[in-house]
């Protein structure tokens, strides 16, 4: 079953010199429970291609359709309540709200969706302790390590049982044994849950554990293989 | 989403810097303190001045034959008084009235001479409708009693302008500075004029200006000259005026009692007597009287009342207190506006200190702010989020500007406020010297509200600057 379908995507920039192509027709389909690399060098347009996934951005032409909802056909206000329903974000940094616990910005989400009281911490604590930190729930993001706080940002992220999660380069900050660690979570994680991923990234260590590698270049899929 | 959530961000939030969130926080609780003060002593300030209009100068209303007005002459008395009588007498509204003789006179000592208005009264239906008989001096005597004939009271101005009230260093006035922890060195200098009768003030003082040196005299002569005011009560007076028929006539009357109001004014013109010492020698049957001074249960009804009286007796001239003392009146509408004058200042500065400090705030937290779009905060979400953040900066200092300011006015409420070194212009206006603020509680329901109503508008500008970030702009990591 896919749970994105895209076809024929297009994004231009139209800086004030010159016109940059940074999504060059791209046609992909990401079936559920994939756990998929996006990789390519540095402008080659992966963050572009995740933001329209994710309906930060919107594409110059081609279209997103999320289980059979057109992302085109969404306004502003309604793609931001698509993404909270839909979609579960981790970010390079910047992911957490520095006034709140662990526990409280992993039941944000949650609470914006209006879950009920019980369920939110419940699933908290279990979403908490599957990414190793059932024991900091009271800490706040300044008390945690760089590694700890995208784990955070994961638990977070997969919380309220999103389609699908976009992690734009989420190790990108990390040492490699945070790397490692924080993949091997996103990967059980996959597996338990059977949430899909999609997840770009520079790091070699980070491809091999993708299940699905996709390589840009230029905004153009140069390569799209299956492993294991 | 719990509105809790959202709130409890917020106020964490504001203490995310510290620094500069108390900075702000302590300029709102100044500006607050200034304004809630400010207030109370304006409020106290009128409240006292219409107090003693209505309590002492002029009451509720004032009956009066409307020729009396025009001209105030003996003849003019108030027509059909049984009827007006019976009637304040039965109105549920009226707590109190008395009726009285004026008389214009000219009064004189051997030693000085003022034009005086004698006001002939009965004792107890004055003394319930003016506190003047609670406005007797210290050393100044007693109020009329019904005991001995011929008594009379008047002001400490008048007083002075009969020459009655003298400066005497006696040795009960020693002891007493002595009390007042004035130095022995001081008080030694004065053993040279004890019991040596100064007729003025401007002698007494002279007098003090050569004995003392300036430094004495600066920290201790306003003391001393209190302290050795001599009233010499018993003294007589006579009045000289023209009776019904025209024909000059005299009498004396015996200083039982000396009174101050705060309008030096009133002070300077009113004396009181007996009704009874005076009106036969006027030439008036026993009940005839000029005026009568009405005082209500409720200041409220009172031009209800005035109209009332007015359709049922057109005869008579009904005044108000706002028609006889209309500058203690226009104090009042006054009030209103200084509030507004005054808060709209404060509130306007304490806008600009707030959105100041919250463009700051969002300016910090681009990337955070970004993110919360990115991952599903609505605008509305977010609008309030830094609207609530905005109120209680705001409220924060604005409670606790309100609470001092409170405390503040209850304490100089107790104690008062001395002005006494303006206090000459103050009391010749009819001001007291020494102000009582008080405020009342609906103003503290007003500021409240119009905190919140500054905090909420303050929050527009950030909060708009905020919705206007693009989130994939905001998060992008360069
Ligand atoms: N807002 C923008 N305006 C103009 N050009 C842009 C904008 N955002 C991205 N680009 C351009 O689009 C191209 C693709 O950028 P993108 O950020 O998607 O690359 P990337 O693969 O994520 O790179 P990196 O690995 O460095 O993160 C680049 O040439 C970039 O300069
Ligand atoms: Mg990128």
């Amino acid at each position: 079953m896919s749970v994105i379908e895209i076809k024929n995507l297009v994004k231009i920039y139209n800086g004030s010199a010159v016109q940059v192509t940074a999504v060059n027709g791209v046609d992909l389909t990401i079936e559920k429970g994939e756990f998929t690399a996006i990789v390519g060098p540095s402008g080659s347009g992966k963050t572009t291609l995740l933001n329209m996934i994710g309906g930060l951005d919107s594409p110059t032409s081609g279209t997103i359709v999320v289980d059979k909802t057109d992302l085109s056909t969404l306004n502003k206000r309604q793609l931001v309540d698509y993404r909270l329903n839909n979609i579960g974000f981790v970010f390079q940094a910047y992911n957490l709200i520095p006034v709140l616990t662990a526990k409280e910005n992993v039941s944000f989400i949650m609470e914006m969706q209006g879950a009920k009281k019980d369920a939110i911490t419940q699933r908290t604590k279990e979403i908490l302790e599957s990414v190793g930190l059932g024991d900091r729930l009271n800490s706040r993001p300044n008390q945690l390590s760089g590694g700890q706080q995208q784990r955070v940002a994961v638990a977070r992220a997969l919380a309220s049982k999103p389609k699908f999660v976009i992690a734009d380069e989420p190790t990108a900050n990390l040492d490699s044994k945070s790397t490692e660690n924080l993949l091997d979570i996103m990967e059980e994680l996959n597996k338990k849950e059977n949430t899909t991923f999609i997840f770009s990234t520079h790091d070699q260590r980070v491809v091999n554990k993708a299940r699905r590698v996709i390589v840009l270049e230029d905004g153009k899929i140069v390569k799209d293989e299956r492993r294991g | 989403m719990r509105k809790q959530m959202i709130i409890s961000i917020s106020w964490k939030n504001v203490w995310r810097n510290k620094k500069r969130s108390l900075i702000v926080i302590c300029a709102v609780l100044l500006g607050t303190i200034a304004g809630v003060f400010t207030s109370g002593i304006m409020k106290g300030w009128v409240q006292q001045r219409i107090d003693s209009v209505i309590y002492t100068e002029v009451s509720h209303l004032k009956i009066h034959n409307p020729d009396y007005l025009l001209n105030e002459e003996l003849a003019y008395t108030v027509p059909d008084q049984s009827g007006i009588e019976k009637y304040l007498k039965s109105d549920q509204n009226i707590l109190a009235f008395s009726k009285r003789v004026k008389i214009m006179t000219m009064a004189s000592t051997s030693t000085g001479s003022s034009a005086i208005m004698l006001n002939g009264i009965q004792i107890e239906d004055e003394k319930a409708v003016s506190k003047v008989w609670k406005k007797i001096v210290s050393g100044g005597g007693e109020y009329l009693n019904n005991l001995s004939k011929n008594q009379i009271v008047i002001s400490d101005k008048t007083a002075e302008q009969l020459r009655i009230k003298n400066f005497k260093v006696t040795s009960e006035v020693i002891d007493s500075l002595k009390r007042l922890e004035v130095p022995a060195s001081t008080i030694e200098k004065l053993s040279n004029i004890e019991n040596i009768r100064y007729k003025t003030a401007k002698l007494f003082k002279n007098e003090l200006k050569t004995l003392l040196s300036k430094k004495e005299n600066k920290e201790y002569g306003k003391q001393i000259f209190n302290a050795s005011v001599h009233y010499r009560l018993r003294s007589k007076i006579v009045f000289t005026f023209n009776d019904t028929n025209g024909k000059l006539v005299y009498q004396t009357f015996r200083v039982c009692g000396i009174y101050k109001t705060q309008n030096t004014m009133f002070d300077q013109m009113n004396a009181f007597v007996v009704k009874d010492d005076i009106a036969p020698l006027a030439g008036f049957s026993d009940n005839s009287y000029h005026e009568i001074a009405v005082i209500a249960h409720e200041e409220k009804d009172i031009d209800e009342l005035k109209s009332e009286i007015k359709t049922q007796f057109p005869e008579l001239s009904v005044l108000s207190w706002k028609d006889l003392a209309p500058d203690a009146a226009m104090m009042t509408d006054f009030m209103g506006i200084w509030y507004a004058i005054i808060m709209g200042i404060i509130l306007f500065a304490l806008a600009f200190g707030i959105i100041n400090t919250m463009l700051m705030a969002i300016l910090e937290r681009v990337k955070e702010l970004g993110m919360l779009m990115a991952i599903g905060m609505n605008k509305k979400r977010v609008f309030r989020m830094i609207m609530y953040e905005t109120v209680f900066l705001t409220l924060v200092g604005a409670f606790g500007g309100m609470v001092i300011g409170a405390l503040l006015i209850g304490f100089t409420g107790h104690t008062g406020l001395d002005f006494s070194s303006v206090s000459e212009g103050l009391e010749a206006i009819g001001y007291s010297a020494i102000i009582f603020p008080e405020i009342d509680p609906g103003f503290f329901f007003l500021v409240t509200l119009l905190v919140i109503g500054t905090g909420i508008l303050s929050s527009i500008i950030p909060a708009r600057k905020a919705l206007k970030l693009n989130p994939v702009e905001a998060i992008r990591t360069e």
